[in-house]
């Protein structure tokens, strides 16, 4: 589904990712892991494709096409979707118009009709109640005023209406506690099934106490120095970062 | 009324100022002459605004100076209906529609009218019946720069609107002005004023408009008094076409505990300068002043508003969002005074600024003048480019690009439009400003 190859790319003149190497099959789950600094954030930006990342080298295919080659928003539309870290908060834009306006911009890419508004209303209340999200949403502004742990749920919950087939949560679950890491896993979840894959970034082993990833891999230094199975991340978190880093020298 | 002692530096003047000297020249005595002659007097005395005035710094009206100007013509009652198009509200939803042409009001022959609780007059007939009244309304406005086209609007209005309003007024009453001109360099000087009862309320809206190519130059006054306990949500609304000057003043004051909402909204005209002097006289009295200043292709608009308090406890929030796209320019320039004495005044200035294109630009100044101890004033000014994170988070989601910035300017202006209580009016004022935004086909379908 995707395949990244040899990925270099520059924020602001600094050379941040030095040659990523990344394979993900539909059905899986990969956890990527590393020191603060390392390019996690960065790489999950560079795929959603945002324009002041400039990428110097290497490819990225999505379902056999050059995802570099597309903006943004068509990345979106062909199903990719970027849980943020830190998501933005837009006053003024309502939550909902934008959830519908993201769901019908991927239906017209589809060549289906536009959702029917009750429709649309009934499945928003369907997935805010498995997010345990409050109805007050619905009059709120994009992510406006929300808690940390809000803007993750609402996070989850764009991502569980527009249903991608590549789903990059960015530390989805830094500064949740425990009840709400348990709800946004449960929702991540629920997403899983043979056609999709899902690619978490994360800082700690705790979410994938939840979130049981097929693969693991350590950046770090803009290079992914290490992959193993979910016992890598349960010796990460024993030994910590270092002892990729000196191993890799030794 | 001579103006002789003038006479010999007339030469010297610019033309525009020897117009208006022959337009007072040319005035028939009325029961206000000795107001006007002396408002015409001081400002002949001073002279057009220039640069080099303070609250003039941005907007510069040297290519009217050497224009000679006469009286725009007045229109027979019932010559002139204004087309539907021109209507910011619809029939069901105004108490009243009246219709103002260059500054003169088209009534029925009938000089005391009443809707629901406001009383209309011509200024021209009242000035007959009751001139202490409008005496009382044209006590001289200082020499300040900010003030200087008022005197002159004071010295050659020759009709104008007085509306008393005595009750709770549940719906909007719209003042159409209509600025039409068959010649060029025409000058219209249209006057309204509002005298609010205590305890009253009431929505006033004034929308100005023009029907054909050419428009007087229009130098327009409102003064509004607000006594004890009365609340008035008033709008002046610009929409008049690229070719337009208008130079609006407004002027409010208000009693104890009265509440005035004011919204000054800039969709339209070519250059287009708006005052507003609000005066908090009595403890309790609140302003809450709107400013939305839509720059679009050549505009230049310029906004002063000078909020001042003299009580205790007085309160006024000002908000103002100002857009500019092609080359035009925008300047918005506030300033709060607190009077010695006016303790536990509160005040607050928030401006934001957004540029859509490389060639606008936004000028934006709070400031403050504090006379007072124990007071509670804040101010912000911002101005940017759209915020690039709000517009790849859209991107992100799917938007394409013109939808997420149509969404993100409309979202600028959505403390403003908040601000409206009356439904029918928002929905208006929305529908004329998307009208002028980037992308309004996109945007109509998010409403």
């Amino acid at each position: 589904m995707l395949k990244i190859t040899g990925l270099h790319a520059r924020v602001a003149g600094k050379e941040i990712l030095k040659g990523v190497n990344l394979e993900v099959n539909a059905g899986e789950v990969h956890a990527i892991m590393g020191p603060n600094g390392s390019g996690k954030s960065t790489l999950a930006q560079v795929l959603a494709g945002r324009e002041d990342y400039e990428v110097t080298g290497g490819s990225v295919e999505f379902e056999g096409r050059d995802l570099l080659a597309l903006p943004a928003e068509e990345r979106a539309r062909a199903g990719l979707f970027l849980g943020f870290q830190y998501p933005v908060e837009i006053p003024g834009v309502n939550n909902v118009y934008l959830l519908k306006a993201a769901l019908n911009a991927k239906r017209k890419a589809a060549g289906e009709p536009e959702v029917d508004a009750y429709e649309f209303l009934a499945l928003i209340k369907q997935k805010m109640k498995l997010m345990q999200m409050s109805e007050t949403f619905l009059t709120r502004g994009v992510n406006e005023g929300f808690s940390g742990g809000e803007k993750k749920r609402n996070e989850v919950l764009q991502m569980l209406v527009l249903e991608p087939k590549l789903a990059i949560l960015d530390e989805t679950d830094s500064g949740l506690d425990i009840d709400a890491l348990k709800v946004v896993s449960m929702g991540v979840n629920s997403l899983r099934d043979p056609k999709r894959a899902v690619v978490l970034v994360t800082h700690y082993q705790r979410l994938l106490d939840y979130i049981v990833p097929d693969q693991v891999h350590v950046l770090s230094g803009g290079r992914i120095l290490k992959s193993g199975d979910r016992s890598l991340a349960l010796e990460l978190e024993r030994r910590g970062y270092d002892w990729v880093r000196e191993s890799r020298v030794a | 009324m001579s103006l002789l002692q003038h006479s010999s530096a007339a030469a010297a003047r610019p033309a525009a100022l020897r117009s208006f000297e022959a337009q007072w020249l040319g005035r028939d005595a009325d029961a206000l002459s000795a107001l006007r002659e002396e408002a015409m007097e001081r400002f002949l005395r001073l002279g057009l605004p220039s640069t080099r005035d303070e609250s003039w710094r941005y907007t510069n009206l040297r290519h009217l100076a050497a224009h000679g100007f006469v009286d725009a013509p007045r229109a027979p009652a019932g010559s002139l209906e204004p087309t539907a198009s021109l209507c910011l509200l619809g029939v069901a939803e105004r108490v009243a529609t009246v219709l103002v042409v260059n500054g003169y009001p088209v009534l029925p022959s009938s000089i005391d009218l009443s809707f629901n609780g406001i009383e209309i007059n011509s200024l021209r007939e009242l000035s007959r019946t009751d001139p202490g009244l409008v005496s009382n309304y044209l006590a001289p406005a200082s020499d300040a720069d900010v003030a200087r086209w008022r005197l002159l609007n004071t010295a050659l209005f020759v009709d104008g609107l007085y509306l008393k309003i005595g009750t709770r007024v549940e719906t909007p009453l719209v003042i159409l002005h209509l600025s039409t001109a068959e010649v060029p360099d025409t000058v219209a000087y249209p006057r309204v004023i509002i005298d609010a009862s205590a305890n009253s309320s009431a929505v006033i809206i004034e929308h100005h408009v023009q029907q054909g190519e050419l428009t007087p130059l229009c130098n327009s006054v409102t003064q509004l008094r607000l006594k004890r306990g009365a609340q008035i949500e008033h709008f002046r609304v610009f929409a008049t076409g690229p070719k337009t000057t208008h130079i609006d003043s407004m002027d409010v004051r208000q009693e104890r505990d009265s509440r005035c909402k004011q919204f000054t909204i800039a969709l339209g005209g070519g250059l287009v300068r708006t005052s507003l002097e609000a005066h908090l006289n009595e403890p309790g009295a609140c302003l809450d002043s709107y400013s939305l200043l839509v720059g679009h292709e050549e505009r230049h608009v310029d906004c002063v508003n000078i909020a001042t308090h003299s009580a205790p406890h007085t309160r006024s929030h000002q908000t103002a969002r100002a857009i500019a796209s092609g080359s035009s320019r925008v300047i918005f320039n506030s300033k709060v005074v607190v009077d010695a004495g006016a303790v536990q005044a509160e005040s607050q200035q928030s401006c934001r600024g957004l540029l859509l294109s490389p060639s606008a630009e936004i000028d934006t100044r709070p400031q403050l003048e504090i006379r007072a101890d124990e007071v509670k004033c804040a101010h912000g000014a911002t101005t940017g480019r759209l915020d690039p994170d709000m517009l790849f988070y859209m991107l992100s989601r799917g938007l394409d690009r013109e939808t997420a910035q149509s969404l993100l300017v409309y979202a600028f202006l959505a403390d403003v439009l908040t601000g409206m209580s009356v439904a029918s009016a928002r929905a208006a004022i929305e529908n004329a400003l998307i009208a002028q935004l980037p992308d309004s086909q996109v945007l109509r379908k998010f409403r």
